[in-house]
């Protein structure tokens, strides 16, 4: 009997399995394919006496005017917008893109996050990807539109306030438990060393050590990428309102799918506990 | 019982659950058991039949995940967010609070024939007091039992649980019982108000809601989560199995991230006591170099004793606890 019940499992797991990789695949195909008529027909839109380079230069102006004005037709945009990576395989390009299109949509705060470190080791190759990806999709030379990069540790580089102005942040496991023990272990300092009492230990003092000198909000969404159904140790003191939109992967991810989480994310409502 | 249903699966019920249970199994599930408010405006009716609806439910999930073998269920009751609501309401939920609590101790034999231990997770100095002495009761009185445990969180958010184990462990250095330097992620763990259960394998929230309102933050880091849309007093055994089989396509990669996790912590403590150790000689030291050797052996001692001062910690915080709980149980006019 018992060996009837496993293999009814694993038929059901099977179909499961075969179900989303079918799932994954249309949807890769079926946006490269998209992606692959509107790149044959907007040329021909834009007439073929047009030199080469203006038609990228005003493919991309109008997708930077379009990403502005689809932030603004939406009802609430997040002030900070958390990317979980939760996929083995990590493609830099199109993270890069994901930020780049955060930051033209208007969000102010994006963090990049996966439960590796990957991205934490790969910092650099990261920055660059985005700088190059703001140049490749929309256009624009860093000084209008400037991206700051915030690791752990690093003084905040000085910038000036502009409007356009997004940050940047890398994430990993070590921003999350680790940083909430370090900060626990401070207090314990504090009241091993008379400089505070019991009493001096509550949520708004822990809050204000796991905010430090950086004034990062919360984040307001995390999309989660890949398949795996948890945040993996994303930041936990810090999720407590999060809204969490599961996306099916990074890969070949499309400005279209970041817009609808975007437009899923306009259409919640918080009731804080009321 | 009143908090578990007496009622058996149906034959399809059975075979599903017989066959989900070749696969890896949940050992503890959380719920955020939302939707009451919204069920009761869809079916006409007042939001306190609503949250009594809510709690049928609850009784009927209870005994789903028992016959599913999941043994260990924390549910999300109220928060202290959930006091900013009306007087109207909090009062309605503090009655139906009262109402099952009180008929849960009259149930002592039916409670121990099925082993069932009720843990209530909370700052309960935020409840009225005779309420308070109802759950210090039901608490005390359900101890010793181990077959199945169900913990609710009642006056709770995570971060206050959080903030409080943080003030546990600064009472045990201002008590001279463990050092700052023996703070770490393990010991925050052990001082949380779930100390005595395993982390949820799954945490399940109903009614569509994608967000986690401040439960159980730290402990559902490498938990599988799962959002239904269903509103929870229209919850069905086919939901739960759905969120079962969700965790059961997660297992692996979740397995594989706890792993990971656990590693990177052994490692973060290994670091510490090396460099506690090495503060130590460095302060016997007098200039003297020590060779590997020693050091080795003075690592191991350190160890020792660390772990020694955190066991002896642990029991002084367990008791203080059990003191709490036994002492509410037992006043007559509980704490304010």
């Amino acid at each position: 009997m018992a060996i009837l019940y496993e293999m009814a499992w694993r038929f059901l797991h099977a179909l499961f399995y075969v179900q989303r990789a079918l799932v994954a695949w249309f949807r890769v195909h079926i946006w490269r394919w998209k992606r692959a008529v509107v790149g044959l027909l907007l040329p021909l839109a834009l007439g073929l006496h047009k030199p080469k380079k203006t038609g990228t230069i005003s493919k991309r102006t109008s997708r930077r005017v379009r990403c502005g004005a689809d932030g603004r037709t939406l009802e609430k945009l997040p002030l900070h917008l958390g990317l979980l990576i939760t996929e083995e395989e990590i493609h830099f390009t199109d993270v890069a893109n994901l930020v780049v299109w955060c930051m033209a949509v208007g969000i102010s705060y994006v963090s990049v996050y996966d439960n590796q470190g990957v991205f934490r080791r790969n910092n650099s190759r990261l920055m660059e990807e985005i700088l190059k990806q703001q140049q490749e999709l929309l256009g624009m030379d860093s000084s209008k539109y400037s991206v700051e990069f915030m690791k752990n540790g690093t003084d905040k580089q000085e910038h000036q306030v502009l409007s356009c102005q997004s940050v940047v942040k890398v994430l990993s496991p070590d921003d999350g438990r680790l940083s909430i023990v370090q900060a626990a272990q401070q207090l314990c300092r504090d009241v091993e060393q008379k400089e505070k009492t019991l009493k001096d230990i509550n949520v708004t003092v822990l809050d204000s050590l796991l905010r430090e000198s950086k004034n990062i909000p919360d984040p307001d969404l995390v999309l989660k990428f890949g398949p795996v159904e948890s945040t993996l140790g994303f930041l936990p003191w810090h999720i407590r309102l999060t809204e969490i939109i599961s996306m099916p992967s990074h890969v070949d991810v499309s400005y279209d799918d970041l817009f609808g989480a975007l437009k899923r994310y306009a259409t919640c409502e918080q009731r804080l506990g009321k | 019982m009143s908090w578990i249903r007496e009622r058996e699966l149906s034959f399809l019920e059975r075979l599903t659950a017989n066959i989900l249970k070749a696969g890896p199994m949940p050992k503890h599930v959380a719920f955020i058991m939302d939707g009451n408010r919204r069920f009761a405006q869809k079916a006409h009716v007042q939001r306190q039949e609503g949250h009594s609806q809510g709690f049928e439910k609850l009784a009927e999930t209870l005994r789903w995940c028992l016959n599913l073998g999941i043994h260990e269920v924390t549910v999300y009751a109220f928060s202290i967010e959930n006091f900013k609501r009306s007087k109207e309401e909090v009062d309605g939920l503090m009655e139906l609070a009262r109402q099952k609590f009180s008929r849960l101790l009259t149930e002592q034999e039916n409670l121990e024939k099925h082993g069932v231990c009720i843990r209530v997770l909370g700052d309960l100095t935020l409840l009225p007091a005779d309420l308070q002495q109802l759950i210090a009761k039901s608490v005390v009185a359900t101890k010793a039992h181990n077959k199945c445990f169900l913990n609710v969180c009642f006056a709770y958010t995570s971060r206050y649980e959080i903030a409080s184990a943080v003030k546990e462990m600064a009472w045990g250095v201002e008590q001279g019982l463990i050092k700052s330097s023996d703070v770490s992620e393990v010991l925050l763990s052990e001082c949380l108000y779930s100390s005595n259960s395993p982390n949820p394998d799954l945490l399940i929230r109903t009614s569509g809601e994608v967000r986690l309102s401040d439960f159980l933050l730290w402990q559902t880091s490498y938990s599988c989560l799962v959002f239904q849309s269903v509103l929870w007093p229209e919850y069905s055994f086919w939901n739960l199995c759905e969120a079962v089989l969700q965790y059961q396509l997660s297992y692996q990669s979740l397995q594989k991230a706890r792993d990971l996790h656990r590693e990177g912590q052994a490692l973060q403590q290994m670091e510490e006591d090396r460099s506690c150790v090495a503060e130590l000689l460095q302060h016997r030291g007098n200039g003297k170099l020590v060779d590997s050797q020693s050091r080795q052996k003075e690592l191991l001692n350190y160890i020792a004793s660390r772990e020694e001062r955190v066991r002896c910690f642990l029991n002084a915080l367990q008791h203080k606890r059990d003191t709490f709980f036994s002492d509410l149980s037992t006043s007559r006019q509980g704490n304010f």
